[in-house]
This record gives C-alpha cells, sequence and structure tokens, in this order.
C-alpha cells in the first residue's frame, strides 16, 4: 500500500464523511485495485450524492469494470449538477465515439475542449472523431462499423485472433484494439486500464533513476505475454499466448506502433 | 560478506553492459545483496524496480494472467530487468548495449537459488 493511500485511508476512517474518498478512489484506482476503488466510491457518493466529481470518480471506475452503461449514468449525473464538466463531457464523448455516435463524440469532446483548451488529447480525440465520419463512405453508413474500424485496427498486422493489441489515451481510456475473450467478449477497456498503470509507474521510475524516457516494457506472466510501449500520449500494449516466443510479441510492439501512429497521424 | 546470493551476482556482474545487480526485498524494495558499479544508486534502483515489478505483478494479476515472471523495460540510457520469487526480486541494471535474451536466461535460471 502507497504511503498516499494509507494516509487517505486513514483520514477517511477518522472521518467517514470526508471528502477524502474522491482522492482515495482515483489513487486505487490508480494502482489497479478496482474493486476497492468502486466500494470507496460508491459509499462515498451515498454520502456526497450532490458533488459532481462523486459521480465522475463513479464513471471512471465503471470504465475500468467495464460497466459502460454505469458509466454513462454516472457521467450524466455529473452534466446535470455541473454543465460545463470537462471529465464528464470527455467521458461521454469516448463511449459515443465507441459505439459510432460520431455526432454525440463531437458534441461532447468539443465541449470537453473547450472547458480544457490545453489539453492536447481532446483536440487529437476531436480531430479522430470528425476525420472518422468524414472518411464514412456511402457503403460504409450501411454498416455499423466505425467503432468496428478503430477495434479492428491492428487485425492484419497481428493475424492470430489470439494476439491483441489495445491504444490507450492518457487517462487509459479505450482508443482503438481490442482484446477478445474466449466468450467472444471485449475486454480491451478491462485489461487496458488495468496494465497502463504499470507506464504510470515506470514514467515515475524514470523520472528518479536518470535513465531517459522508458521505450518498451515487456514482460512475462503465466499464460500471456504482455509488451507496452508510449503512443502518442498514451500507451499502446500488445498481448500474446506465452507460446508465441518474446521476440516475435516485440515485433508484433513496434508494427502496431507503426500502425497506430499512421492511424493518429492520419485523424490529426 | 557474503551470502546466499553472492555468487549468483558475481556472475551476473560479468555479462557485457551491466552495471548493476540485487536481491531485492519484493515488499519494502530494500537491498539483501547487491552487486553494483561505481556510480549506480542501488537503493533507489532497488525501491523503484521493486515497486514496477510489484506493480506489473499486480496488473497481470488483475488482468487475467497470472503471476508476472520476467520483466524487462527498455529505456534512452538503459535498461532494468527483474524476476522474483518468494517475496524476492532480482534486479539487473545496464547500459542500452546488453543481451537481454542471454540475461533473461541467466536471471530465470538463478531464481533457483531463491527457492
Amino acid at each position: 500500500m502507497s504511503d498516499d493511500i494509507r494516509a487517505l485511508s486513514e483520514t477517511l476512517a477518522a472521518d467517514p464523511s470526508s471528502v477524502a474518498f474522491l482522492q482515495l478512489g482515483d489513487e486505487l484506482r490508480r494502482s489497479g485495485q478496482v474493486e476497492l476503488a468502486w466500494r470507496v466510491a460508491t459509499r462515498g457518493l451515498e454520502r456526497h450524492a450532490q458533488r459532481a466529481d462523486a459521480h465522475d470518480l463513479v464513471g471512471r471506475i465503471a470504465i475500468d469494470r467495464g460497466d459502460p452503461e454505469r458509466a454513462r449514468a454516472e457521467w450524466e449525473s455529473v452534466l446535470a449538477l455541473s454543465p460545463d464538466h470537462g471529465g464528464a463531457r470527455k467521458g461521454l464523448g469516448f463511449l459515443a465515439f465507441q459505439r459510432g455516435d460520431f455526432d454525440g463524440a463531437e458534441r461532447h469532446l468539443s465541449a470537453a475542449l473547450a472547458a480544457d483548451p490545453l489539453d492536447r488529447s481532446l483536440a487529437a480525440a476531436l480531430d479522430t472523431v470528425r476525420a472518422s465520419r468524414s472518411d464514412r463512405t456511402p457503403e460504409a453508413e450501411r454498416q455499423p462499423t466505425p467503432a468496428l474500424d478503430a477495434r479492428a485496427l491492428f487485425q492484419d498486422v497481428l493475424g492470430d485472433e489470439r494476439q491483441a493489441a489495445v491504444l490507450l489515451d492518457a487517462d487509459g481510456y479505450l482508443v482503438a484494439g481490442r482484446y477478445l475473450a474466449a466468450d467472444g467478449r471485449d475486454l480491451g477497456a478491462d485489461i487496458g486500464a488495468q496494465l497502463s498503470g504499470v507506464s504510470e509507474e515506470a514514467d515515475r521510475a524514470m523520472r528518479h533513476l536518470g535513465l531517459g524516457q522508458w521505450h518498451q516494457i515487456v514482460f512475462e506472466a503465466e499464460t500471456a505475454s504482455v509488451a507496452m510501449a508510449p503512443s502518442g500520449s498514451g500507451v499502446l500494449l500488445v498481448a500474446a499466448p506465452r507460446t508465441v516466443p518474446l521476440g516475435y510479441v516485440r515485433r508484433l510492439l513496434e508494427r502496431s506502433l507503426d500502425r497506430a501512429r499512421s492511424w493518429l497521424g492520419a485523424n490529426a | 560478506m557474503s551470502s546466499p546470493f553472492t555468487a549468483l551476482l558475481a556472475s551476473l556482474i560479468r555479462h557485457r553492459g551491466v552495471t548493476g545487480c540485487m536481491v531485492v526485498g519484493a515488499s519494502d524494495g530494500l537491498i539483501v545483496d547487491a552487486s553494483l558499479q561505481t556510480g549506480v544508486n542501488g537503493e533507489a534502483f532497488a525501491a523503484l524496480s521493486a515497486s514496477l515489478y510489484r506493480k506489473a505483478q499486480r496488473a497481470a494479476r488483475a488482468a487475467g494472467f497470472g503471476e508476472a515472471g520476467f520483466f524487462e523495460l527498455d529505456a534512452e540510457r538503459g535498461h532494468m530487468c527483474a524476476t522474483g520469487r518468494n517475496d524476492l526480486v532480482l534486479v539487473v541494471v545496464s547500459e542500452p548495449r546488453l543481451n537481454v535474451g542471454l540475461l533473461r536466461v541467466e536471471m530465470l535460471r538463478a531464481l533457483e537459488a531463491f527457492a
């Protein structure tokens, strides 16, 4: 447990009505303790239902838990309380983009950018939405595929369905790619949220160790090998079964990075 | 001072490009034994690499990938490799020029000493 989490837990234990749950929930989420973050945030929301930032926190954790409907409901509650809330606009924009609702995505992301004009990730996301819409041909319009296009971005690079790549933005939101479970569910957002915390920890370590910017992280787990690298303002993750040689996983990462670069560049 | 890890650290430090290797407590980030070239801040590397390794382990478990084994980070000015067992992490720090494949094999073999 980090010192921050310990201190915030003590503050909240001493005064359960404190708003320390906001920071604690966010710290827990960032450290990958999503279920604990969920409990802290939803209990806090019960006490502070009129706080927009409490709904926003629950919305972000709902995304990490793979529950976009709950996230959408929470972010809509945020806007009812605080119509200019940039975080809620951004979250709703990404959700709209993922389901192919470009008008909704543009509306929310434009409002978020108006609230925070210096956020380059918002400007890039808005450009991506506009480019995706303008690229849509009449034939494509008959098929509900715009969101699928982003999800299938790495499909031909990876080849094998058991290999997966996901591109996340700086906040851990899924931008492109997918990770299909054996039952066909897309776990990309879930897995991305869990693993993106590793890149944050690497950033922190690099600042202290004087090794410069990190280029690549590779680690082997029991069932999968994972490779990740910074991409744009976010991170790209590639996962493959352990039977795939580690050197090949690195090459899949490099190819996927090239694909992400050209896709983000084309949409910039 | 000699520890059960002295011989394996002496072997790892001889790899081309390796500037430091340590056995570190996974939970506290403190050095158990180390072989470091002059100028390497062992305590900082131990604390931060153990923290990073723990983070990777938690993330791998949470993502449903099971326990994390070998971990490698490439940066502008070097590599950091780690692997662990039984609350101990074996950490190697190196310059950019490194045969990671060879080092990985030796580090995984060295884990036997952690049993």
